[in-house]
């Protein structure tokens, strides 16, 4: 990457050129977890966002303090705070959506993604880059979040954001829900059709075999 | 900068710097928005007792939300669950002990909290694996039951708070009753983590009100259960939920503990008693014994 690049290279570099999931693989296990319904996935996209905008700011704030044998765990402790301050947050305004994404906010924490931005990027650039770095590839991460909630939700259930598109049998409409769908593996199934739709696009993007 | 970023002490500087804002940042959050969180889980509760009873969204907007209506509407006693006797004052001083301090009751008695505590506290009591019929473990001994008033003062019907295993997780919810304690008026989940589309679907309207109207016992025995291809007209029986075995044997399974002598049994034969003594004594019949 250029040493002198703009905030809305940073935001949108990291939604299709070098999206976190699809090219660098990571940040998949709550891609699966979250996202039988767009209103999780929302819930947990903005979730995400925060963390990494805001803990890629702080982190590059105090880089030129951070004592190198020790940075992995001020990143670790900063990424955790804001963890838990996301979770309180959605567990004192968003209730109902707080209990249904149960665990996964907590689980941000191990969010490749976070901890990734804030070691490969943050630690040597400004507050600001880091902070539009951090927002860009929250916000790739959330752009395969939402596709994947919507294939799963509309497959699954027939439904989106919880309002009817396709009536199920059960409820006397003609569409038979594919149960896989709101299967964890069904996930694997669209990110890796999402890869493929992308890299057919940029065929830049294909590694070497 | 004169001090070297990657020396000793500034390795210590940095670091008890940055727990201590950290800490401190995490808890401010944490006691400001506690009093909104508890709130919202105590509405979220109530809110699931008055659907569970029957109440529609629609209706308790119109009679000035949750709280009020849960608030006008029910009573809430606390019973133990070995004798079924009035327990208010017994678990109070449980609870002061298990907390040391003054709690209210009415806000913080958590009983999957209390189930889980050692049983010298005496909130709670281990459960032997045969008895132990829905995966719990260990329960409280003392539970919450939400009564129904009608606007004379008379019970209307009877909300249990009920849980058992399925096949991911607990399932925790309402088993709403009529005072004959024999016809189901409802039963919903509040939380649950079962496969969603399969075992999930126990949270469907339409599964639930299949539960409307049914008996629980025959012969003192429960005999409710979920049955996988439910004849019609079959009183005790509810239709299995399609791919979700194991969740269907759970909310059986439930049934059958909550409702058994390790459950509310107790509480139920003796309100069953005293409304019968009650009618004998109207009726002017002699009940000395």
């Amino acid at each position: 990457m250029s040493s002198k690049t703009s905030a809305k290279d940073l935001v949108l570099d990291p939604i299709f050129n070098n999206n976190p999931i699809a090219l660098q693989i990571l940040g998949i296990c709550s891609a699966l977890a979250v996202t039988t319904k767009l209103s999780t996935s929302l819930t947990m996209s903005f979730a995400v966002i925060a963390v990494t905008a805001c803990s890629s700011a702080a982190v590059a704030l105090i880089k030129d303090r951070i004592p190198s044998s020790i940075r992995i765990i001020v990143q670790m402790t900063i990424i955790a705070s804001f963890v838990i301050l996301v979770d309180q947050v959605l567990k004192a305004y968003a209730f109902q959506l707080s209990k249904e994404l149960s665990v996964f906010v907590g689980l941000i924490i191990t969010n490749c993604i976070v901890m990734g931005r804030a070691e490969g990027f943050a630690m040597k650039n400004s507050v600001s880059d880091s902070f539009f770095d951090g927002l860009g590839n929250g916000l790739g991460y959330s752009i395969i979040l939402m596709v994947v909630g919507f294939f799963r939700e509309l497959f699954g259930s027939g439904t989106l954001f919880g309002f009817t598109v396709f009536t199920k049998q059960s409820a006397g409409g003609w569409y038979e829900p594919n149960g896989l769908m709101l299967l964890s593996p069904s996930a694997f199934f669209i990110i890796g059709i999402f890869i493929w739709v992308l890299r057919t696009w940029k065929p830049e993007q294909v590694e070497e075999a | 900068m004169p001090l070297n970023k990657d020396s000793l002490p500034n390795t210590f500087l940095v670091a008890t710097t940055l727990c201590l804002t950290c800490a401190l940042i995490v808890s401010a959050a944490s006691v400001t928005l506690r009093p909104l969180q508890l709130e919202n889980a105590q509405r979220d509760r109530r809110n699931n007792i008055l659907q569970v009873s029957g109440f529609t969204p629609e209706e308790i907007k119109e009679d000035g939300g949750i709280k009020k209506v849960f608030e006008s509407r029910f009573d809430v006693e606390i019973i133990d669950l070995d004798t079924g006797a009035d327990a208010q004052v017994e678990c109070q001083d449980a609870m002061n002990k298990a907390k040391d301090k003054e709690v209210n009751l009415g806000e913080e008695y958590d009983q999957l909290w209390a189930s889980k505590l050692n049983p010298e506290k005496g909130l709670s009591e281990k459960l032997d694996k045969k008895a132990d019929l829905c995966g719990i473990k260990s329960r409280e001994k003392y539970s919450e039951v939400f009564i129904m008033k009608s606007l004379e003062g008379k019970p209307e019907l009877y909300v249990f708070p009920v849980r058992g295993n399925g096949l991911w997780s607990l399932m925790q919810g309402y088993l709403a009753v009529k005072p004959d304690f024999q016809t189901v008026v409802g039963l919903t989940f509040y939380q649950q983590a079962e496969t969603p589309g399969l075992g999930g679907e126990v949270q469907n309207p339409d599964w639930k009100a299949l539960w409307k109207d049914k008996k629980i016992y025959d012969d003192g025995e429960v005999k409710l259960a979920v049955i996988k291809g439910n004849k019609a007209g079959n009183d005790y029986g509810v239709d299995a939920l399609s791919g979700a075995t194991i969740t269907s044997n759970g909310v059986t399974n439930m049934i059958d503990f909550w409702m058994g002598s390790k459950g509310f049994g107790p509480y139920i034969e003796k309100m069953k008693n005293e409304d019968s003594s009650n009618t004998n004594a109207a009726a002017g019949g002699n009940n000395v014994k």
